[in-house]
């Protein structure tokens, strides 16, 4: 066998080498030199250094004699360890202390100038010495301070002088020194530093520059597109950000002239309480003496008094009428029409009322801190202090979006009218929500309700009044029980209006035989209770019964998610029924019918300013019993609803409007408050007016522990309340009732307990009686109640909506 | 790549270049014509006079590198050809050989790379094994570019992001090609570091103000540089550190060593490197000394810890490197300080639980040292495997490296180096010698200094988890 043929397996690392030793060593003569099997691995030197004479010859003695020769030894430049000095230079001794020494990496730094200070100095210090004292250590710190002060320009004398805090002989001497040492330097300074790179790449190749930052990372990847993208949205970001700080900086303008308008508020507000410009007189005046400064802004009118209040019912009818057929766009559109009222509103000559004072808009906005503000005393605020936000352009009937809520576009569906009637069309949409209802005691309809679970179980009806109530109200159970027992149930959502459709009604108001025709043939829904409970007295649970029974038969409309939000309104803070306040309530509700109709008829004739003595009359008897006040209320309302009502046809399309106006805004959280006085600014403008009354006194009586949250019903947080406050809050009721007339209130959605407030005083405007209690408790019971900061700033609602918009 | 080269450098070269003088490429024989006397330049080859360790006068050929007037009296840097650069030096003109000046050729008929005649060839294509390693090590960058670089050389270097730029892990570079004439000289002539005086190998990036001195003073614990003893004076009155600003972590004895953080503790950790610079020819300084530890062995006396030796070691490295730079200051060296340095570093690496190697490329120290390390290492573990029930004791190479720490490959080249390892009846053995088993007896005997594992107290960190160094 050849040598040379043979080949040798390679070297496998993880096979077992057997070891031979000395003598046990085999002839390796035979074998094949390692050399040629296993690849030289590699010394690791640079080739040409590994070739150097003292190298070779080292390692070819160590070869040799496997032990280093003192002559092998590759050569160095000599060393020398004999400094003589070194134990003067390094004085005392170090103990080895018996711990391992560990140090603070960062406290190393100690507050000793790098400045060492040579010979030259030293003579130099010498000198000065003999004027005055000067310590090595001092000199150090300040040529320290002077050259790390000092890039390649100078300190000047002048900064010298700021840096170094001594004697300005020294300083001038010390600094003179310096100037001339730097110049003769040959460094860049007298502290001898590595140098350092420039950011421009002109040191790459400079030997002398040392310890460049590690400007990349070390890359395990090349992405150039991702740096890119990473690059771009580090610059969005900026941008973003520096974006946010402008906006923060106008936002902490803006409410510093916040405050300060409400400091200048609370001024003029004290100075009119010292004037006693209570009605707002003499501020008119010396407003309108003044030129108008806010061009950009209607003037809106003062609601003065009750004059006020039939204006804007009549102000608003014409234009519901004439926006009917807009009903039915999308929300966007709504918006726009929503816009008109006020402008109407405003716009529109009031033939009937005094003149009426102008005001510019920051009056209103004065008014606004002034309702909160003013509450130790028992003024009458100000008449215009119910009007609204200046700023919205929306006017009363503003949309607007909410944090934090989820916003539909309208159910066309729903909205789309594919019947002429607007009667029908009505009563079509009521459908959607609202149900015929009879109840079980007193037995009798009331009219188009629907149903809600409330709290804790309660069964709530929710009233919607119609212009059809009247005839509704005539409905006798019994009338249906004798057919309808199997029809409650059914669906008709599709073929009455289809049936109806065909009915062309020249009145807007359906007879009872037609109704009752339609309910007969399922055209229309009525829910009633079931006829076994019927006899049952005492029967609470029969009420439930009947009531989950309703519930059960009720239809669930797609527009559920509707009934959830109305859950916001006033009604549901009530918190429910009991049976015992439902059957008083119904009895209140009678009686209240007859009162309110024996009432329509007497006062249909009257004249329009004969309500104001009858108003103020109510108003101030309210504080005698609970069911007194609201009878008297109620009364008055419908009084006053039958004054200003208009011409039924307009009506209808307030009530349209009112609906659809559910429809859109209310899919996730309507305003409870602008949905409450929505329905009794219809109650007032239809002529019958009364079941929205009851609506409202249901919501007062029902619960009178909630009195205020049903009144500040928009409330996000129902604002606590006790019993002690029980009667002043009967005079809430009272003046909610009548004051929802004001559209201005209708609007203000996103505050809701400001607009409580304002409603209050309202009412005590009204009356024109500065010490009228009515409004006095009221404010009282708001400065009990309400939180300071909700009280003062009607700005936080408006802050939340500034930060939405931006 | 059009890297400009920076004032100082593309100066000396083009004087270089306007000399006009013909260069000769290494190893080119001797020109025909010699020039006249006297005019002995940058790049002329003659032998110059040296005495070597053994007290001989020798005339081994040498390079002009720099020339330089001192008070009319002219003064010349020379290298000698094959001999390690540690060795060059000023010297006068009487030791020119000047009868036989080689002056460089005009043109070369195969220009060097670099464009300098030096000792260092700029062929690319040296031995395979050798161009491999290289093209690990040098990989993306140099450490610097010159203006006559050659751009075909380097175009891979573009991708890199920063081509100018050497790559940023690593202490040394190994490609000296780009070398200007600057770093190719001593500029520092003496330097005072306590009780010694250091007379440094290689060019180290000092302020430049300080290079002229005679002798530069360094604080022995800080390692503060200063142009005077005054100012050292001063300075130590401001210092009062007597050991290196880092944790202990070993102590047996008067040995210690310190560990320091190259980014906690900069100012330390670059005095170091500048120092250390003086002594090694491939340490690069061009990045900061953020992702370092610098493990700083002392020795102890009343006075304080004094440093001895050190070496640097990456936080991360991606290449098995359990050493950056290793030292031993000169008065200590050929004690066995450098042994105890690596046998250090290996500890470490075993308290890691990694195998590790030195960073390349070594230097010629360094690779000796290393060997001798590993030689003694490996064969102390051999001879201490006992024969089991009659068996040949054997062992693989894998557990070698396991033990030892000491990288596979490292084992091998050193199994090899000493001729352990053989072909025999179609396998693999390790035979060893008499002689071999002799000299290592003696060699351990002589070996006193030695790392005590117990006195270690080292808890490696995972560096990766702290975010960049």
């Amino acid at each position: 066998m050849s040598k040379l043929s043979f080949r040798a397996r390679a070297l496998d690392a993880a096979k077992p080498l057997p070891i031979y030793r000395g003598k046990d060593m085999p002839d390796l003569n035979d074998c094949v030199s390692i050399n040629r099997a296993v690849p030289q691995m590699p010394t690791g030197m640079e080739k040409e250094e590994e070739s150097e004479h003292h190298l070779q010859r080292a390692i070819s003695a160590q070869q040799v004699f496997r032990e280093k020769k003192e002559s092998m030894v590759i050569p160095v430049p000599e060393a020398e360890s004999n400094v003589n000095y070194y134990n003067r230079l390094y004085k005392g001794e170090f103990k080895q202390p018996k711990q391992f020494i560990h140090i603070q990496p960062f406290n190393l730094d100690n507050e000793q100038p790098d400045y060492d200070m040579d010979s030259e100095d030293e003579t130099l210090l010498n000198r000065l010495n003999r004027k005055m004292e000067i310590k090595p250590l001092q000199f150090e710190i300040m040529v320290d301070r002077l050259e790390k002060a000092s890039s390649s320009q100078l300190v000047t004398l002048q900064e010298a002088k700021l840096l170094l805090n001594e004697d300005d002989y020294l300083i001038k001497a010390v600094y003179d020194y310096w100037v001339r040492k730097r110049k003769n330097c040959r460094g860049p300074s007298l502290i001898p530093q590595i140098k350092q790179e420039k950011r421009d790449g002109s040191t790459n190749n400079d030997p002398y520059v040392a310890f460049r930052r590690r400007t990349e990372k070390m890359q395990t990847r090349k992405n150039r597109k991702n740096d890119e993208a990473s690059y771009e949205k580090m610059l969005k970001l900026r941008r973003e950000f520096s974006r946010a700080i402008t906006i923060l900086e106008m936002i902490k303008r803006r409410e510093k002239t916040k405050r300060e308008l409400l400091h200048l508020t609370l001024e003029v507000v004290e100075k009119r309480y010292h004037l006693g410009d209570y009605g707002g007189e003499i501020l008119n005046e010396v407003k309108l003496n003044r030129p108008e400064k806010d061009m950009g802004t209607t003037p809106s009118s003062l609601h003065n008094g009750n004059h006020h209040k039939v204006q804007e019912c009549k102000v608003k009818h014409p234009h519901h009428s004439s926006l009917k057929e807009e009903v039915a766009d999308v929300v966007r559109q709504k918006k726009k029409y929503l816009k008109k009222p006020k402008l109407e509103c405003v716009v529109t000559p009031q033939p009937l009322a005094e003149p009426l004072p102008v005001l510019s808009k920051s009056d209103i906005k004065q008014y606004d801190f002034h309702s909160s503000d003013e509450d130790e005393f028992p003024q009458v605020p100000s008449p215009m202090s119910e009007a609204e936000e200046e700023n919205d352009p929306d006017g009363p009937c503003a949309f607007r979006r909410r944090a934090g809520c989820q916003y539909y576009a309208p159910r066309l569906d729903q909205t789309n009218p594919s019947y002429e009637g607007p009667e029908l069309a009505e009563l079509d949409k009521l459908r959607f929500r609202h149900c015929l209802t009879t109840l079980t005691i007193p037995r009798r309809c009331i009219g188009f309700a629907r149903r809600r679970i409330g709290r804790g179980g309660r069964v709530i009806m929710d009233r919607i009044s119609t212009e059809h109530d009247p005839v509704l109200r005539q409905i006798d159970p019994e009338m249906l029980n004798t057919f309808s027992s199997s029809s409650q149930t059914l669906d008709f959502s599709s073929n009455f209006s289809r049936t109806n459709a065909s009915n062309k009604h020249c009145e807007n108001r359906l007879s009872l035989p037609e109704i009752l025709s339609n309910i007969r043939s399922c055209r229309l829904q009525c829910f009633q209770p079931r006829l076994l409970n019927l006899q049952d007295s005492d029967s609470e649970e029969c009420t439930s019964r009947k009531a989950g029974q309703t519930v059960n038969n009720k239809r669930v409309s797609a527009a559920s998610v509707a009934l959830l939000s109305t859950s916001k309104n006033g009604i549901s803070v009530t918190g429910g029924i009991t049976e015992e306040q439902f059957q008083t309530h119904q009895q209140q509700l009678v009686q209240m019918q007859r009162q309110q109709l024996a009432q329509l008829q007497q006062k249909q004739q009257s004249q329009h300013s004969s309500q104001q003595p009858h108003l103020k009359a109510q108003g101030s008897s309210t504080s005698d019993c609970m069911s007194k006040t609201l009878d008297s209320a109620s009364a008055h309302f419908a009084a006053s609803a039958v004054v200003s009502a208009p011409a039924p046809g307009r009506s209808e399309g307030t009530k349209e409007q009112n609906t659809s106006h559910n429809n859109i805004n209310g899919v996730v959280q309507p305003s409870g408050t602008s949905r409450t006085l929505y329905s009794t600014n219809m109650a007032l403008s239809s002529s019958p007016g009364i079941s929205t009354v009851q609506l409202v006194r249901t919501v007062g009586h029902s619960t009178t522990n909630h009195l205020i949250p049903a009144l500040c019903t928009s409330s996000p947080q129902p604002l606590p309340m006790n019993n002690s406050c029980l009667p002043s809050a009967v005079h809430l009721n009272n003046v909610s009732v009548v004051s929802p007339v004001n559209v201005h209130i209708n609007t203000r959605t996103s505050a809701p307990s400001p607009t409580a407030l304002k409603l209050a005083t309202v009412a005590a405007s009204m009356d024109r009686v500065p010490k009228v209690t009515p409004s006095s408790a009221i404010s009282s019971i708001a400065r009990e109640n309400h939180e300071p900061e909700r009280l003062g700033l009607n700005g936080i609602a408006e802050t939340t909506v500034a930060m939405e918009v931006t | 790549m059009a890297e400009v080269g920076s004032g100082r450098g593309g100066a000396a070269r083009r004087g270089f270049g306007e000399l006009g003088t013909p260069r000769t490429p290494r190893g080119a024989g001797p020109d025909e014509a010699p020039p006249p006397q006297g005019e002995v330049s940058e790049g002329c080859r003659l032998p110059v006079l040296r005495r070597n360790q053994d007290n001989e006068d020798e005339w081994p050929l040498a390079e002009i590198l720099s020339v330089k007037d001192i008070s009319g009296r002219k003064l010349f840097y020379v290298h000698y050809i094959d001999f390690n650069k540690r060795l060059d030096e000023w010297v006068t003109h009487d030791r020119l050989d000047l009868k036989r000046v080689q002056v460089p050729r005009k043109e070369a008929k195969t220009p060097t790379k670099n464009g300098l005649p030096g000792s260092r060839p700029g062929s690319p294509d040296r031995d395979p094994n050798g161009s491999a390693r290289r093209a690990v090590a040098a990989q993306p960058g140099r450490k610097r570019k010159s203006a006559c670089l050659g751009t075909d050389e380097d175009s891979q270097d573009s991708s890199d992001g920063a081509p100018s730029a050497p790559r940023m892990t690593g202490s040394l570079v190994s490609d000296r090609s780009h070398d200007d004439i600057v770093t190719r000289m001593k500029n520092i002539e003496c330097i005072e570091l306590g009780r010694h005086r250091l007379k440094p190998w290689y060019f180290s990036p000092y302020p430049q103000e300080l290079t002229g001195l005679p002798v530069l003073y360094l604080c022995e614990f800080c390692l503060k540089y200063g142009h005077s003893l005054r100012c050292l004076q001063r300075h130590l009155t401001k210092c009062d550190l007597r050991h290196p600003p880092g944790n202990e972590i070993y102590r047996k004895g008067t040995i210690s060593f310190f560990e320091i953080d190259g980014r906690k503790n900069k100012s330390y950790s670059q005095n170091l490197c500048l120092l250390a610079k003086c002594f090694l020819d491939h340490k690069t300084l061009y990045y900061d000394t953020d992702p370092f530890l610098f493990y700083v062995m002392t020795e102890y006396d009343c006075k304080g810890f004094h440093i001895v030796g050190y070496f640097s070691k990456e936080k991360e490295s991606t290449e098995d490197y359990n050493v950056a730079c290793i030292l031993t200051l000169p008065p200590y060296q050929r004690r066995g300080y450098g042994k105890l340095l690596i046998e250090f570093s290996y500890e470490l690496s075993k308290v890691e639980g990694k195998t590790g190697t030195p960073e390349k490329p070594l230097s010629d120290l360094g690779l000796l040292s290393y060997r001798s390390y590993w030689s003694q290492t490996i064969l102390e573990i051999l001879m201490g495997l006992k024969a089991e029930a009659g068996e040949r004791p054997q062992i693989t190479i894998n557990e070698i490296s396991e033990i030892t720490s000491i990288k596979k490959e490292d084992v091998i080249s050193t199994l090899q180096y000493l001729n352990l390892i053989n072909y025999y009846k179609g396998q693999y053995i390790l035979t060893l010698s008499e002689d071999i088993v002799e000299g290592h007896e003696r060699a351990m005997l002589k070996r006193l200094l030695r790392i005590d594992a117990k006195c270690l107290h080292f808890t490696p960190k995972d560096w990766s988890k702290r975010g960049k160094w």
